[in-house]
């Protein structure tokens, strides 16, 4: 569904994504990891045709998102990092422009059931300025699918927001993916990662470091880990077999503590974090 | 086409401040204060080229107010949209088309300086200055807020921070507010200058603005080089917009 070769961004000198060569399946979450700064949202913005690459190509659903912006536009659906709804306006109005600048018929119905899907429909017609963090999310995402886009793109959908609104934004991507639509997201939580994606990539200083579903980077790296602490620093260890991790805290004379690995563990593992292996 | 979507925002904010008074009188007493200070204390019983002074200046007034009201709504709706709220890559991510946006965004602006430019024609007519009556003022007058609009979406766009549209306001709009015959003429002033200001859209609306207000015929020269102006600051709108991927 998204494609692209030597994907590349330069902003001046900087590089922001250096040679992005990825493959996304139709009907997957795909989850893009990174520490800030590491060309997540540039990535993102290129697929969304708002910035244009330096170098290399990228496609969605076979369209080049340069050369045919135009169509690109009417496939996908967007939900960027700052929440970007009007804040002058209501939920009402903000919903219905979006539908205009797409053109659909049958707005107002259209309105109606994102709305109480969101369940929102209450604050239909409240400036977006009286809104919570949570709320303002979810009536993002309610816009950014309201066109019925078939690949959608959430960069940071969950950040800044407390866990019960968290899980909501959750439960909106899984009902969403079941729909059939293809999700890409962004996000530097993760757990997140974790919970949601059938695959993620992890980008570091623009490029693509690893590539897999959760299980195999965490095969990579090791399935068990254990932490100890060494002059007042956290070291984590990872090892391939619950045995070698037993016989590994079995030598140490204080307390450590023997866990499973999670992706997080991957991420500082591969960005350059403290784990020895 | 697609620019009602755009238009439509804009109205719905305008809209909404119009309700609230304080807006109306803040955006009314700038140009007020003008035609009451050269209108009315400067100006009185004084005349230029033949007519009382009011007469000269409610439609040079007309013509800065009209103006300023088109750019700065715009200058500022944009950059702030674009730079603080991010609210402008809604429109960039949609299908509509850089001449849509362009086209949505400067019938609003003209709606705004029409608005805030007829709150001057009334009140001159108040204080004696008389009512345009040549349909020729209505196409000047909105022509000169079609061209402000239209620079008004290019600085909106350009501008790298919220001050940046104000530094070219200060540098380019302010002295041509005052520089281009809106309060005195320009043909005491010396050759190099006049010929200078002869390349301001401005100078050419408030010239023709007063000759129609007056019930003079129009120049046809100075309304081509504002539909001149016009046509190139559109494009140059709907290319900045092009390119605001780079």
């Amino acid at each position: 569904m998204i494609k692209t070769k030597g994907l590349t961004k330069y902003f001046e000198k900087i590089k922001a994504v250096d040679d992005l060569n990825l493959e996304i399946n139709e009907g997957e979450i795909f989850g893009l990891l990174g520490p800030n700064g590491a060309g997540k949202t540039t990535t993102v913005r290129m697929f969304n045709t708002l910035t244009l690459p330096t170098s290399g190509t990228a496609e969605i659903n076979g369209l080049d998102v340069v050369k045919e912006a135009t169509k690109v536009k009417w496939l996908i659906g967007v939900s960027p990092q700052e929440m970007n709804l009007d804040q002058e306006l209501t939920a009402y109005e903000n919903l219905r422009l979006h539908g205009l600048l797409y053109k659909m018929k049958e707005i107002e119905q259209r309105i109606d059931e994102l709305l109480s899907w969101s369940g929102l429909a209450e604050r239909r017609d409240s400036l977006l300025k009286t809104f919570s963090g949570g709320m303002r999310r979810r009536l993002l995402v309610a816009r950014s699918i309201m066109h019925r886009p078939k690949v959608l793109f959430l960069d940071e959908p969950t950040v800044g927001l407390d866990p019960q609104a968290r899980r909501q934004i959750w439960d909106i991507i899984r009902d969403l993916n079941r729909q059939g639509v293809t999700i890409l997201l962004t996000t530097h939580y993760i757990e997140e990662a974790e919970l949601l994606c059938h695959r993620v990539g992890i980008l570091s200083h623009g490029k693509l470091i690893a590539l897999g579903t959760p299980e195999e980077l965490k095969a990579r790296v090791g399935h068990f880990v254990v932490e100890s602490i060494d002059d007042g620093t956290t070291n984590y260890r990872l090892f391939d077999s619950r045995k070698e991790a037993y016989n590994f805290a079995q030598q140490r004379t204080d307390d450590v503590l023997i866990r499973e690995s999670n992706l997080e563990d991957v991420f500082i593992k591969l960005t350059g974090g403290r784990i020895e292996k | 086409m697609n620019f009602y979507p755009i238009f439509l925002r804009e109205m719905i904010i305008f809209k909404r401040r119009l309700l609230r008074l304080g807006y109306l009188f803040s955006s009314m007493i700038t140009p007020l204060l003008y035609l009451l200070t050269f209108g009315l204390g400067l100006g009185r019983g004084l005349s230029v080229e033949g007519v009382p002074y009011l007469m000269f200046v409610v439609p040079g007034i007309c013509a800065m107010s009209s103006m300023t009201n088109s750019y700065t709504w715009i200058a500022t709706s944009i950059s702030v949209g674009r730079l603080h709220f991010k609210t402008f890559d809604e429109y960039l991510v949609s299908p509509a088309t850089a001449r849509d946006i362009m086209l949505g965004e400067v019938l609003s602006g003209v709606v705004r300086g029409l608005f805030a430019s007829s709150l001057i024609l009334v009140a001159g007519s108040i204080f004696g200055a008389g009512f345009p009556q040549s349909p020729i003022f209505l196409l000047v007058w909105v022509l000169n807020c079609l061209i402000f609009a239209c620079l008004g979406v290019v600085f909106g766009f350009l501008a790298k921070s919220h001050e940046d549209t104000a530094t070219f306001s200060n540098f380019f709009i302010i002295p041509m507010a005052f520089f281009c015959g809106t309060f005195f003429p320009i043909d005491k002033l010396p050759a190099f200058i006049k010929t200078f200001l002869y390349f301001l859209p401005l100078t050419h609306a408030c010239k023709a603005l007063r000759t129609s207000f007056l019930g003079q015929e129009v120049k046809i020269v100075s309304l081509g080089i504002m539909l001149l102006f016009f046509a190139l600051c559109f494009y140059l709108g709907v290319v900045t917009i092009r390119r605001s991927n780079r």
